[in-house]
């Protein structure tokens, strides 16, 4: 599946597609207090958007757009931005995600300040998800070694 | 209004039925993949149906653009797999 695909229409619709999808997935993470959604559900649209990159182009044309360690940094952050605003609360006074404890550093009242909590759990939580998924996604296709890696280990294996 | 849209909504679940039949005993994959795609498109119609018998369609239209948007990318998806396997 991970092959480098030679077909000009899916290629040229996905690139004219994916930064759609991925415009569509911002504004799910945003309202996912307005509408239905949210930061799971963003995350796998933002994800989806880059399985189709590399669906449709091949895992060597597209490795530059999707790196490994990239996606392994993002997965990181998003669960630090998570789990950080958690422990915020906390060091707050108050309980774990207790968004209302916020209001004390962002100078607002604690509406606003639950609001502001929510979003930025919820980029966290999308930008975990999205790098997951597409990790996932690149372990199951490749069986767990990349392209790349491969022909790096047999160099490696050949000059020792 | 309101019997109007039901009665589309399961006139198209009534043609759901009849494309599940092509999905299950369809000759060969292609057939089927076909077939599920349409039913992915009919699914979006009825979930916009629902959506203005709830009053509620701006909710439903991001359901059913993503529903779309990953109708179309599972399908991109079986036909590369299909490809790698010829």
């Amino acid at each position: 599946m991970i092959h480098r695909g030679e077909d000009i229409i899916i290629r040229t619709i996905s690139r004219m597609l994916i930064p759609f999808i991925q415009l569509y997935g911002l504004y799910v993470i945003m309202h996912g207090h307005y509408s239905p959604g949210g930061g799971f559900q963003g995350g796998v649209i933002l994800g989806a958007s880059l399985i189709l990159l590399l669906i449709t182009h091949g895992y060597h044309d597209a490795r530059s757009r999707v790196p490994e360690r990239v996606l392994t940094v993002f997965s990181g952050v998003g669960v630090f931005i998570y789990a950080g605003t958690g422990f915020l609360c906390l060091v707050l006074m108050g309980n774990f995600l207790d968004y209302a404890m916020l209001a004390k550093i962002l100078h607002t009242d604690a509406a606003h300040a639950r609001s502001l909590g929510i979003l930025s759990v919820e980029i966290g939580v999308g930008m975990a998800v999205m790098a997951v998924m597409v990790s996932i996604f690149l372990d199951i296709s490749t069986g767990g070694v990349l392209p790349g890696e491969e022909e790096e280990k047999q160099k490696t294996a050949e000059e020792a | 209004m309101q019997t109007f849209f039901l009665a589309v909504a399961l006139g198209i679940c009534f043609l759901v039925l009849l494309v599940l039949y092509r999905v299950v005993y369809g000759p060969g994959v292609f057939n089927r993949v076909a077939a599920i795609s349409a039913v992915g498109t009919k699914t979006l119609i009825i979930l916009l149906i629902v959506g203005f018998l709830y009053q509620r369609v701006d909710m439903f239209v991001d359901i059913s653009i993503v529903y779309a948007l990953l109708n179309f990318i599972g399908c991109v998806a079986v036909a590369k797999y299909l490809e790698m396997e010829r």
